[in-house]
């Protein structure tokens, strides 16, 4: 089975090195790390990730900016990207199925298994 | 007991004269009964004790007070009888007229204050209507003020929630990522370390079940931040009680709990937000499931009503906040457990007041629910029943 490539873009390094550690150790990921959202592009279209988990509250750039610029980019623009955010409760996000406005949504903290749910369900919406 | 004052200055009054002094008495009779009669019911006590038990027996509006009698003297008698009945219009009739008594007495609440000998029949009658009207305004007055009160209240009680809900956002935020970070972490250590010894296990499970306390906790603030948040569609109560009794289906199971249903057909649909109102009755159901022991039970009654055709099946509390022409949905829910003590009963809606504190109660499921049903519009009652247990009343407007 081909490695999925994961690109995580979040401020908090301590949440995203755990997340990264878990992703690894499953066997089926590629991660890479981004903790100042202005080099998420730049690193996006280096890494050419299957899809991108984007924190939303974020200091210089926020997500909903990252994901613009990523949907304007022409060969960034059909990766799924799943936005993490602990402004949103995990009632909210279940009792719209994850899609909110279109995009997939997890509230942090969720489990690792409904995390891995959201990125099988976005990438195979792609 | 005093009654509704109507502004008729000729209609005769229902008056009482507290007086020792034989006397006295008998010239105020004369005054009160001999045509034209000022009274159509004229009592006469002479003592303070007699005149309340008369006072509490009789529809009476007004009396006629002296302040010295056998069983009270001076100010006491006026604060007695104005205390036990607040709408009782007070007019002291006093032998010697001192300014510092008059005021106090008026300040304590008599309307006026007569001196012996110095008035004939015609003042008395004047005085007493005056004192009738004076008395209505300042009752009147007392009302709107309490009203005010009220509603600076609720003014104060609003503002502080908008800073509360400010607040939790603002942490829930801040606490979340860390809570994640905590949370993934275990994650690993869970599926990675492979100890033999328990302990470790025991630890990190610990640790798991921690943050998602914690987290569960930040959740229910956040709610409080966001109830303004509501997406209603038309909705069939029936449906979403059904649904919060399937989301404790586990917690009913496994304390063997017996749902008795008596639900009205062909209910009128409510427009409610369906996660919001399930919220409030998963809450209900399980204060009931965890007052309970096992093999309880817990009763679900839903029914409609206009105000006007079955008050009595509406809170008291909730008697005077609802239209006469609104149509309601009424759902009662009743357990068989402990109760609520009495001297807490009206805290429970206080946010942070649990009786499970010790048992991962946080005290806000409560607090949370009434503000979803007020936020509809609606109003919940929790009261103790007679016999065991407590009944929860949720008031919905169709």
């Amino acid at each position: 089975m081909n490695c999925k490539k994961v690109l995580i873009v979040d401020d908090e390094k301590g949440f995203t090195s755990m997340l990264k550690l878990n992703l690894e150790s499953i066997g089926a990921f590629e991660v890479k790390v981004v903790n100042e959202s202005k080099y998420a592009l730049m690193t996006a279209k280096q890494f050419l990730p299957d899809v991108i988990l984007l924190d939303i509250i974020m200091p210089e750039k926020e997500g909903p900016d990252v994901a613009i610029e990523i949907r304007n980019d022409p060969t960034l623009k059909n990766i799924p990207i799943v936005f993490l955010t602990a402004t949103i409760t995990r009632d909210e996000v279940q009792s719209q199925n994850g899609w909110i406005g279109g995009n997939i949504f997890v509230a942090k903290p969720s489990s690792l298994k409904e995390l891995l749910a959201s990125i099988e369900s976005s990438i195979a919406v792609k | 007991m005093s009654k509704k004052i109507k502004k008729d200055y000729s209609r005769p009054l229902d008056v009482i004269v507290v007086e020792d002094n034989q006397v006295d008495a008998r010239i105020l009779e004369s005054m009160l009964l001999d045509p034209p009669t000022i009274a159509k019911t004229l009592k006469i006590a002479n003592t303070l004790s007699s005149a309340i038990k008369i006072l509490e027996e009789n529809e009476i509006e007004i009396a006629i007070l002296d302040l010295n009698l056998p069983d009270s003297k001076g100010i006491d008698t006026i604060v007695e009888i104005s205390k036990k009945f607040p709408k009782l219009t007070i007019v002291i009739n006093t032998g010697a007229y001192e300014d510092e008594l008059g005021l106090e007495a008026l300040s304590l609440g008599a309307q006026d204050f007569l001196l012996k000998g110095k008035y004939n029949a015609y003042v008395l009658n004047k005085i007493l209507r005056y004192c009738l009207e004076r008395k209505r305004l300042e009752i009147e007055l007392k009302q709107a003020y309490e009203t005010l009160k009220d509603t600076q209240s609720q003014l104060i009680e609003s503002e502080k929630m908008k800073v509360v809900g400010g607040l939790a956002s603002g942490v829930a935020h801040e606490v979340k990522n860390p809570l994640a970070t905590i949370l993934y972490g275990v994650t690993y250590l869970i599926e990675q370390v492979k100890m033999d010894d328990d302990k470790y296990n025991l630890v990190l499970n610990n640790i798991k079940e921690a943050t998602n306390r914690a987290n569960g906790i930040i959740t229910d603030l956040l709610d409080f931040a966001s109830l303004n948040k509501m997406n209603r569609t038309k909705s069939n109560i029936v449906d979403v009680i059904e649904k919060s009794l399937s989301l404790v289906h586990y917690q009913i199971s496994k304390n063997v709990i017996d749902i008795v249903k008596d639900y009205e057909v062909d209910l009128p649909l409510l427009m409610i937000d369906v996660n919001r109102i399930e919220q409030v009755f998963v809450n209900i159901f399980l204060n009931a499931i965890f007052s309970m022991e096992k093999n309880g039970k817990i009763g679900i009654r839903i029914h409609s009503s206009f105000i006007f055709d079955n008050k009595q099946a509406l809170p008291s509390a909730a008697k005077d906040k609802f239209n006469p022409e609104q149509k309601l949905i009424i759902v009662e829910i009743d357990d068989v457990g402990k109760g609520i003590p009495e001297n807490e009963i009206s805290r429970i809606f206080d946010p942070f007041y649990t009786s499970r504190r010790g048992s991962g109660g946080v005290g806000l499921g409560l607090s949370v629910s009434k503000n979803i049903i007020e936020n509809h519009g609606g109003s919940i009652v929790v009261e103790n029943k007679a016999d065991c247990g407590v009944i929860a009343k949720l008031i919905f407007i169709v």
